[in-house]
């Protein structure tokens, strides 16, 4: 009886000698990727009326857009991409959580749209329906005549008399695809300091009325320009994936 | 060790128990005569299971929106795997844009649509099911319809390993069964294997002419295809409804080119041309011989022929020699019969 009453007690003292040197267990760091939408520094709201630069009223039904390879990198200059592909349909702020390891990043970067080697001529039955680049997965981003993917798609109706009342009878639809639509933003002053148990955000603010170019050379005048699938009208689609780009303010 | 061996047999009866009603194999295609071998794609070597899939599927009308067409609703085998109208009807009764193209040797073709947008036949049936003119569905939708189908959910496992219908499937199955649309075994390719007698002189003398430096339809209509497979304007019209090529491309240079199609079972596949517009085939060879309209993107190749009635009669006859009853009478090609 004591003998096993002695063999008991010295394994509970192993055990509770393994627990205490156990490292403190922390919470992992997050970095928080936040998608939002603005118009002329207010919230945008889809389906709601807007004067843009030409007077133009436009209402904004649907904007759809891939984004790809967002990528934090190291002070060293290491890389650590946080997701390939991402899918986003903007009806509503988008939160995207990531657990990264401690370290100091100096960039963050992403690209709209689909990269070539993963954009023309490529299949998406070959991707699991849970990618976005599947069938499931790019529903109604994808061309199927003209094998390809649609990286951001604006949908809309407009008035051009500016007259406030008056029924927004002209279809905008802005499909951009192709591989020179692709666009690479990168936020390179930018200083993250990550350590366990630390979450950190950054926002990236689009600014709806920036694509449609207001205070811009390279407006959008829904007037006269208002429908493009990239191969029918390549310099509005190139046009517009710039206005993207340059619609984008990165801020932590 | 008892429960080892207890656990091995569990397994195995598991594993027999799903598909004991399908068996795969591989299968051998034979190609026609003169024909080169086909490059099949890694992921879909043909098998006896993912032909017959393909097969089912092909004639299925759970792949369009209203449950009412099937890939066979505008490709029918008896023409060639085309519908005889000048553009097919699709969902909601509406007509679509285009001329059905023939199937037949599409396991050659190195791009697909009439303006060469699609790298495969895989990817290519995703096109007819997501046009709103044609079948006008969502291949999500399909896949959950059918995968409410338990003897196609086991067809499926059997022949692609996967445990329920899902695109890959559905793109796989059907391009393994129109590899096996092959047609290579007209007169005119008994006649280039040594049967001379099955051309008679008129059809002779239209095959002479045919590949004649006069005449140049050959260059773009090679034996053993009769396509080059490539793009011209044919200078059809001086402006262009249908821009082609240039859909795609966005090149102007591309306006009004269309893919060169296979003459092959021509007398059954009319009517012609890209939009079904020319409704036989005297017509299209009037129409070559007239040299076509002006426009800036037409092949110089056609131009005024200058051929007499009798030569023109003669090409005919011809064009009607690449009929290949076998292939349209092939009962493997035809739905399944209950």
């Amino acid at each position: 009886m004591l003998k096993r009453v002695s063999i008991l007690f010295f394994a509970a003292l192993v055990v509770l000698q393994s627990c205490k040197n156990e490292p403190e267990e922390k919470n992992p760091a997050t970095f928080n990727v936040v998608f939002k939408t603005s118009w002329l520094g207010g919230n945008f709201l889809m389906e709601e009326v807007y004067y843009d630069a030409f007077n133009n009223r436009v209402r904004i039904d649907k904007f759809d857009s891939y984004y790809a390879m967002l990528t934090l990198v190291k002070e060293d200059g290491s890389e650590l991409v946080l997701q390939d592909f991402l899918r986003l349909n903007h009806v509503s702020e988008n939160r995207l959580s990531f657990v990264v390891p401690d370290g100091v990043y100096t960039q963050f970067r992403f690209g709209i749209g689909i990269p070539r080697d993963y954009n023309k001529d490529q299949d998406p039955a070959q991707y699991p329906s849970s990618n976005p680049l599947s069938v499931a997965g790019s529903q109604g981003m994808f061309w199927s005549w003209n094998t390809g993917y649609i990286f951001s798609k604006l949908e809309g109706k407009a008035d051009t008399t500016g007259v406030e009342g008056t029924s927004l009878l002209i279809p905008v639809a802005i499909h951009a695809g192709d591989d020179s639509s692709y666009r690479e933003v990168e936020s390179n002053e930018f200083n993250l300091k990550m350590e366990a148990g630390v979450a950190r955000d950054i926002v990236i603010d689009i600014r709806m009325d920036k694509i449609l170019g207001y205070d811009n050379s390279n407006g959008i005048d829904i007037a006269t320009e208002a429908i493009t699938h990239t191969s029918t009208n390549p310099e509005l689609a190139e046009k517009f994936m710039n206005n993207f780009k340059e619609a984008i303010i990165i801020s932590q | 060790m008892k429960f080892l061996i207890s656990g091995c047999l569990l397994f195995l009866l598991f594993a027999c128990g799903n598909n004991s009603e399908f068996r795969d194999e591989a299968v051998l295609i034979r190609v026609p005569a003169r024909f080169p071998a086909v490059k099949y794609p890694q992921d879909n070597e043909p098998s006896k299971l993912r032909i017959l899939l393909g097969r089912k599927l092909f004639y299925d009308n759970r792949l369009s929106a209203e449950d009412n067409l099937n890939c066979g609703s505008c490709h029918v085998l008896s023409a060639a795997f085309t519908d005889g109208r000048a553009t097919s009807i699709g969902m909601h009764g509406f007509s679509g844009r285009r001329n059905a193209p023939t199937l037949a040797n599409l396991a050659w073709s190195p791009r697909l649509m009439m303006e060469g947008g699609v790298p495969s036949l895989e990817t290519q049936v995703l096109a007819p099911l997501h046009d709103s003119l044609e079948m006008g569905t969502n291949m999500m939708v399909a896949v959950d319809k059918l995968n409410a189908d338990s003897e196609m959910r086991s067809l499926a496992e059997a022949a692609y390993g996967r445990d329920s219908i899902d695109p890959f499937v559905i793109t796989r199955a059907l391009a393994a069964f129109q590899r096996t649309f092959m047609s290579g075994d007209s007169r005119y390719d008994r006649y280039k294997q040594g049967m001379t007698t099955e051309l008679n002189e008129n059809e002779i003398r239209g095959m002479e002419l045919f590949f004649s430096e006069r005449t140049t339809c050959g260059s773009c209509h090679p034996d053993v295809f009769m396509t080059d497979h490539s793009y011209y304007n044919v200078g059809l019209y001086e402006e262009y409804v249908d821009h082609g090529k240039e859909r795609a491309t966005g090149k102007p240079e591309d306006i009004g080119k269309f893919k060169t199609p296979t003459l092959r079972n021509i007398a059954l596949t009319a009517p012609y041309m890209h939009n079904g517009s020319i409704w036989s085939l005297e017509e299209v060879v009037t129409f070559f011989n007239s040299g076509g309209h002006s426009h800036a993107n037409k092949d110089p190749r056609v131009r005024p022929l200058n051929l007499n009635e009798q030569e023109q009669k003669d090409l005919v006859a011809f064009l009607q020699s690449l009929t290949d009853w076998n292939f349209v009478q092939n009962k493997q090609l035809l739905p399944l019969v209950k």
